[in-house]
């Protein structure tokens, strides 16, 4: 396998010139991740560590663990990506209306790891869009969040296992050859407002997890699980118990903290060298009415920083304290270093759904930057204590509307550009709070929204790390929940609304290339491998997975 | 996150299931076939209670629905053939099966709540009597209407269907969207003026779009695709396709009568 793929490499250095040659010198310097994907273990973790090296894979939710989602592949560029075209289209046969198909495929030797709406999941073979095997949960009829949303962002994956998280609160070891149950451990009992949704992060001997249902009387956390066994190794509760650090910021009430909310829907990153794992943690309960939990209720809408090994918080920074607009902070967060005002540091950027870009040190948590990336008119700075200064809570009138200015779907950040690409929204909506009866089992979001549909557009925006400010943006006709994907030949890959598959030059913004679906594109955010020697790029959309690629090479 | 959603589909694929659903409803039906709080003023308020705590989300504080998630306006279900109150009790208790509208387990009083605030809000139509002569007024719609639009059977397709439409909206509202149809103009019937090198001027209404291209009916009713680097102009800016009809062109007599006519295709 492994010759056949230098040879194959060969053929191709002799029919694209200069950047292919590149491309393969590139994949000579890692010929041990080479032979490792023909000896039947599947990837461990140095592989996973090792992120983009071997663009053969995309093994983590984000291709790395930075959470930059910025390939390094380049045999597709600036000046072909105009004749990119579908090779295959797989169907899932599985939807969810009003939300969408939002996972990120992981690729290991030739093989596609997806999972799907309703809990299916597939094992396709990236060449072809044929599938070796299917999975579909059996789901209880009473699912609780889970029937509100029913969707998955993605498999986690560590040798021949696979991880993936349920509609009813359970995480699952799969073995990936033959899609069967290796174990099946409960995370929370869905009965009472809990789901599982995310990709599961997987680093040294650990699966990580979040947990969504901050709409229910419900209580956020983080888990760490033994991949081998399923046992559960720590868990980081997001809101405090009484008494505990945290707790101030809300009412001396153990009733009101055990229904504090705080999901952690959306997957992490990780920093190797500090052994910290960043998550970002969602609304208090409930959503819209915050007279019943006066204070800053930490650490919901923060983002936190544990330690991998205990699940320890080593600090938190909270982006909307109080929320009463349901921006949660689910959001992928985005590692970095940068020279920052003459010095270097280790940072963490967020797009955050209340309308801010935020540049963190990661290392301590310390505010370094904050700056509107929408119209948003709830605030327009972060004061010196690094909090928002509120001008309208939304109680007054056009405030960006509860999906937010961003949400999870995942931007990507260009290291050589120093540019963060995210999707934004805009739109207006008046928010009404009520008091809720919080029941179990039953939503309570204690308001209304009224959503201005005639205001809403979105767009694609390109901003400068060191500023905020916008360097570019491309609109599109509504808002957007599309991802976003950037690779080294100076291309952004985005999605829209509309359906629209669409690449830019990363530096211009000029739209050099698109492609309409047939369905919104929806939470996902492109992957990209290389597989016998040609890139592929694929997008799901809607109940359909797609794959592009150039026109195929002549072979011999 | 908290955006739940449902399909408006559903609610068109509902009646094309009427027929099944009348068999259907003898067997899964649990409740009672009426609404046994259809007198209960209060229980309508009640409902609103339930349905912003619950439904709101998705189908939007005043129940018009959200469109960018789909979620159908639901003050509107009431004018689809063959809704029932017994049929909506049974979508909010059953759910709508491949969709994200979600099976409730609320107790079958509160369901009849939501059924009666529901029904609270539903649109009003008209409730005034139609005085016109209807015979005369199916003459004027041939006339200066049907062109455009369909009523009775016949017509052409750039505006608004106006088949039962009485039911629908108040003669009032009627009356205003023929004297100054530009005032208000619903989404799918929203004007442009564009113009390619192609195809030269032309206008029409916007049935869609997208950040590449643009689907109109254009003012001869033929549908048209475009790309918009093609376009050479474009303005939305412009009155509705429709005319005013003043006083002088269209007497409050035989508006009335256009009015009593439609009032007819029931």
């Amino acid at each position: 396998m492994g010759t056949r793929k230098v040879r194959n490499k060969s053929h191709y250095l002799s029919s694209r010139g200069r950047r292919s040659l590149i491309l393969a010198l590139c994949c000579l310097f890692y010929p041990a991740t080479l032979a490792v994907a023909q000896d039947g273990l599947g990837p461990d973790y140095a592989d996973i560590l090792q992120g983009f090296s071997d663009p053969t894979r995309w093994l983590t939710y984000s291709g790395d663990y930075s959470g930059r989602r910025h390939s390094p592949l380049t045999q597709i560029n600036t000046e072909n990506v105009a004749s990119l075209r579908p090779v295959w289209t797989f169907q899932t046969g599985t939807t969810t209306r009003g939300r969408g198909f939002e996972t990120t495929p992981l690729v290991d030797d030739g093989v596609l790891y997806v999972t799907g709406s309703n809990n299916y999941a597939w094992a396709i073979d990236a060449r072809t869009g044929r599938r070796f095997w299917q999975y579909r949960r059996n789901l209880p009829d009473d699912l609780t969040y889970g029937a509100s949303a029913p969707v998955n962002r993605g498999f986690g994956m560590l040798g021949n296992r696979l991880f993936m998280v349920t509609l009813d609160a359970h995480l699952l070891a799969f073995d990936r050859r033959n899609g069967d149950i290796l174990w099946d451990v409960e995370l929370a009992d869905y009965r009472i407002g809990y789901a599982a949704t995310a990709a599961p992060l997987v680093i040294d001997g650990k699966v990580i997890i979040g947990i969504s249902g901050g709409e229910y009387a419900t209580r956020g956390f983080i888990d760490a699980y033994d991949p081998e066994s399923g046992e559960r190794l720590w868990r980081f509760n997001t809101i405090p118990g009484p008494g505990e650090p945290g707790s101030e910021t809300w009412p001396d009430d153990p009733e009101i903290l055990a229904k504090g909310g705080g999901g952690t829907w959306m997957n992490g990153s990780f920093d190797p060298e500090l052994n910290l794992i960043y998550w970002g943690v969602g609304n208090p309960n409930p959503d819209y009415y915050g007279d019943s939990r006066p204070g800053d209720n930490l650490y919901s809408n923060s983002l936190v920083a544990l330690d991998a090994d205990s699940g320890e918080l080593r600090w938190h920074y909270q982006f909307t304290p109080h929320d009463l607009n349901d921006w949660d902070s689910n959001h992928m967060p985005v590692l970095a270093d940068l020279e920052w005002q003459g010095q270097p540091r280790k940072v963490v950027m967020v797009g955050n759904r209340n309308g801010f870009f935020y540049v963190l040190d990661r290392v301590t948590g310390e505010f370094l930057l904050g700056k509107p990336f929408t119209a948003t008119s709830w605030a327009r700075e972060i004061g010196a204590d690094g909090r928002p200064i509120v001008l309208n809570d939304g109680s007054k009138g056009c405030v960006p509307d509860p999906w937010g200015s961003t949400n999870f779907m995942p931007p990507s950040y260009y290291p050589e550009l120093g540019l963060f690409y995210l999707t934004a929204r805009e739109t207006c909506a008046t928010y009404v709070p009520e008091e809720p009866t919080l029941v179990p089992g039953q939503a309570s979001f204690g308001g209304v929204v009224f959503i201005d549909s005639e205001q809403g557009s979105g767009a694609l925006r390109a901003l400068d790390v060191h500023t905020g400010e916008l360097r570019w943006e491309f609109t599109y006709p509504s808002p957007t929940f599309g991802g976003v994907m950037t690779t080294a030949a100076g291309l952004v890959f985005a999605g829209d609304h509309e359906g629209n598959f669409i690449a830019f030059d990363a530096v211009t913004g000029e739209n050099l290339w698109h492609y309409q679906t047939g369905s919104r594109i929806w939470g996902a955010g492109a992957m990209t491998h290389l597989l016998d020697g040609r890139q592929y790029v694929l997008i799901p959309s809607g109940t359909t997975l797609t794959a592009f690629a150039l026109p195929e090479l002549k072979r011999h | 996150m908290s955006n739940v959603t449902s399909d408006k589909r559903s609610w068109s694929k509902l009646i094309s299931l009427v027929s099944l659903c009348v068999v259907l409803l003898s067997t899964t039906a649990t409740a009672q076939q009426t609404n046994p709080l259809a007198a209960d003023p209060r229980a309508a308020r009640a409902g609103a209670v339930i349905f912003r705590a619950q439904c709101a989300t998705c189908h939007g504080a005043d129940a018009k629905g959200i469109s960018s998630i789909d979620a159908p306006d639901l003050t509107l279900i009431w004018t689809q053939t063959g809704v029932s109150e017994e049929r909506v009790f049974s979508r909010i208790q059953d759910g709508v099966p491949g969709s994200i509208m979600p099976a409730h387990d609320f107790p079958d009083t509160e369901i009849w709540m939501l059924v009666s605030y529901l029904r609270s809000v539903a649109v009003a139509g008209s409730t005034r009597e139609f005085t016109g002569d209807a015979v005369n007024g199916g003459r004027l719609f041939a006339n200066f209407c049907s062109e455009c639009h369909r009523a009775g059977g016949n017509g052409g397709s750039l505006g608004p269907n106006l088949e039962r439409i009485t039911q629908r909206r108040s003669q009032e509202a009627l009356r205003s969207s023929i004297r100054e149809p530009s005032s208000i103009i619903s989404q799918g019937y929203k004007p442009i003026a564009l113009r390619t090198e192609g195809a030269g001027e032309v206008t029409g209404i916007i049935k869609s779009e997208d950040a590449f291209s643009i689907q109109i009916l254009d003012s001869n009713q033929r549908l048209r695709g475009f790309a918009k680097f093609e376009l050479i102009s474009s303005s939305r800016d412009i009155p509705s396709l429709m005319p005013n009809f003043t006083e002088q062109q269209l007497s409050a007599q035989r508006l009335d009568d256009i009015l009593s006519f439609l009032n007819q295709q029931r």
